[in-house]
């Protein structure tokens, strides 16, 4: 057997054993070889010592009311999709209109994009400010319409014909 | 046998959220509530942030159950959510230089930390000591060495998942973890 140190592949049952994920034969083989090198005994009582440092830091408790918080975020979330689900249920009905919708606004945002002075003058950074967030809320919007028209046709294939 | 049943069992009651049921998305958080704050925490080293993120990543589960399939092992995908966005909060709270109070006095802002992690006011002022090194050990490793790190200590993850997590070859999470271990000893040999 090499000396485990020699080379990181084997170095790796070291830490392995230290870790006591080696299984018994392996540790087996590897305890022999530990008793007639000094390298790896220094290494194998490092590495035990850096395990049980390690051991000394436990988990964190875990607030209370975390699970409360996580809910009312998924609810808030599906509030607000059910509000945009109500305001575009007529036009998801029609498959062709949700992708020419989409199609609109991403020529919007290009156009956008491709024009971020517009007619603004460059007087107040506040109205940069405003229409960057302009922009990232009609990418937004594209990205929700997106999912909406994969509902829209995951529907119309569960329709029986 | 076993494990490959609970990654099965996971991925199952993944599909099934996907389905819309929302008692098996409750299971999962249950399951896998601590393990990813554990983790956070000894990322982040801040324990409002760790469960701010901790939040995000169960909302990310639960917002891609639509597109989920299981073609890697639940906690892989999780702890890479979870890693990504430690990561992302790491590389801000850079620029912010947050990370400063990790070495500043314990006096100054690290203090919450130091008080939050103590498990009860009767641990021995040397135990502290010895705690605050191995944190701040952990600390000064870079942020990849840290993270696997933490999944192959505490988590107990195989090198196989960790490098699925860190989208790197096997053999580079084996280089990972054998430079920060060998970091780590040299910085914490005086604790022995």
């Amino acid at each position: 057997m090499r000396c485990p140190i020699e080379t990181r592949e084997n170095a790796e049952l070291l830490l392995d054993y230290c870790a006591r994920k080696l299984d018994p034969e392996k540790a087996g083989v590897l305890e022999r070889h530990i008793a007639t090198c000094p390298a790896c005994r220094e290494f194998r009582d490092a590495q035990k010592l850096l395990w049980d440092s390690l051991d000394q830091w436990d988990a964190q408790p875990v607030s209370p009311d975390f699970d409360r918080r996580l809910q009312r975020r998924i609810e808030q979330e599906e509030q607000r999709q059910g509000w945009w689900r109500r305001l575009l249920s007529p036009l998801l009905t029609r498959p062709a209109v949700p992708l020419t919708a989409t199609a609109c606004l991403v020529l919007a945002a290009g156009f956008i994009l491709q024009n971020p002075g517009g007619n603004v003058q460059p007087v107040a950074d506040s109205a940069v400010v405003r229409e960057v967030e302009q922009v990232e809320r009609t990418l937004d919007d594209i990205e929700m319409l997106r999912q909406f028209d994969l509902v829209a046709r995951a529907e119309e294939s569960k329709r029986p014909i | 046998m076993g494990v490959a049943a609970a990654i099965e069992y996971d991925a199952e009651l993944m599909l099934r959220v996907k389905e819309g049921d929302g008692a098996s998305f409750g299971i999962l958080l249950e399951k896998y509530r601590g393990p990813v704050i554990h983790f956070l925490y000894r990322m982040v080293q801040d324990s409002g942030v760790s469960e701010e993120l901790a939040q995000e990543v169960f909302l990310r589960v639960y917002r891609s159950r639509s597109s989920y399939e299981p073609t890697a092992k639940f906690t892989t995908w999780l702890f890479r959510i979870a890693t990504h966005l430690a990561l992302n909060w790491l590389r801000d709270a850079k620029h912010e230089k947050s990370q400063d109070r990790l070495d500043d006095d314990p006096e100054g802002g690290g203090t919450r930390d130091v008080a939050d992690r103590r498990p009860s006011v009767e641990q021995s002022l040397l135990d502290a000591v010895k705690l605050e090194e191995v944190r701040r050990a952990v600390a000064g490793l870079p942020e990849k060495q840290r993270a696997a790190v933490l999944m192959h200590k505490y988590e107990e993850m195989e090198y196989v998942q960790i490098a699925k997590v860190l989208a790197c070859s096997e053999s580079a999470v084996k280089s990972l973890l054998f430079r920060a271990y060998e970091t780590l000893r040299v910085r914490l040999a005086h604790l022995g």
